[in-house]
């Protein structure tokens, strides 16, 4: 995260009131009051969002992988928000592979998220929210460092191949995803 | 105290353990569905009321 | 509460899941083929490129010219 960013951060009305002495249990109720769409600063004034402070807040925190487990699967299946909060700490702070490992398995994860821009808000999803994270390079208003692709981290065998929950894929990509689709794309 | 809090400073927070953050997400998650049976009885006891 | 100070109702998204659970898995299906060929097509694409640079290694001076 950028000085700038952090600064509005910490000058925040929601980081004064709200992020002060909370521990890695207390973030959870956070996130279930306060956060209804990931995405970085907005508006003119460029605010923070609830999650970009609850992101920074996890990043002084530095809570153990036990910790973000619960977060990732036995409480992001009950609240989205926080595995999105979760999903985006630990591509800052995880090594490559675990990224990898750690985010792949929500791909699967089809609930809706709304991701608030610099224009206004959409529609996004928790799949899509990370395979931005795995292949963008700025998400809500931070860089991400240069991750090495999955094709690379394959190479060098320092990863399996990924099977999709699809499953044999072969036979779906024969016939142009425009004619499965089924939905609004 | 003012200018830690000011500063977003964590101060003295105990730390949690994985256990303890599973409870908490157990705690907040009954929280919201006793709220929502909370709801769902007070529009069932609309409904019994008009019914009768 | 004034962090959620905003004009809320302007242009509010529904995030409420299993709306339509049938569409949504098959906008999900999308996705995630969209994802798999991307990805196919990007590691196709690099093993051109590496084809490309041998051939060149094999050709002879006179050829390159």
């Amino acid at each position: 995260m950028e000085k700038p960013v952090r600064e509005r951060i910490v000058d925040s009305y929601f980081w004064k009131d709200q992020c002060f002495a909370v521990n890695e249990a207390d973030i959870i109720d956070r996130v279930v009051e306060h956060v209804k769409f990931v995405g970085g600063t907005y508006g003119d004034s460029q605010k923070p969002s609830p999650f970009l402070c609850l992101a920074f807040k996890l990043l002084q925190l530095g809570p153990t992988d036990d910790v973000l487990q619960e977060y990732l699967e036995y409480g992001g299946e009950k609240f989205k928000y926080l595995r999105a909060l979760a999903v985006f700490y630990v591509r800052l702070t995880r090594k490559a592979t675990d990224v990898y490992l750690f985010l792949e398995p929500f791909l699967e994860d089809k609930r809706k998220l709304v991701m608030r821009t610099r224009t206004g808000k959409r529609l996004t999803f928790m799949d899509e929210f990370v395979d931005s994270l795995l292949t963008k390079e700025r998400m809500c208003s931070t860089t991400l460092w240069k991750m090495p692709s999955r094709a690379q981290l394959e190479d060098e065998e320092k990863l399996d191949p990924r099977i999709s929950p699809l499953g044999d894929i072969e036979n779906l990509l024969d016939s142009e995803p425009e004619e499965i689709d089924g939905g609004d794309g | 105290m003012q200018h830690l809090r000011a500063i977003g400073q964590t101060g003295e927070v105990k730390r949690a353990t994985a256990e303890e953050v599973r409870a908490r997400i157990d705690r907040v998650w009954e929280r919201l569905q006793e709220e929502k049976k909370g709801d769902v009885k007070t529009l069932g006891e609309r409904l019994e009321v008009r019914r009768e | 509460k004034n962090w959620d100070d905003e004009e809320e109702d302007e242009d509010e998204v529904d995030d409420t899941d299993d709306l339509d659970p049938e569409a949504e898995y098959a906008a999900w299906k999308l996705r995630e083929l969209k994802r798999i060929k991307r990805d196919r097509e990007a590691i196709e694409a690099h093993e051109k490129e590496l084809e490309e640079i041998e051939r060149r290694k094999n050709l002879t001076e006179e050829e390159r010219k």
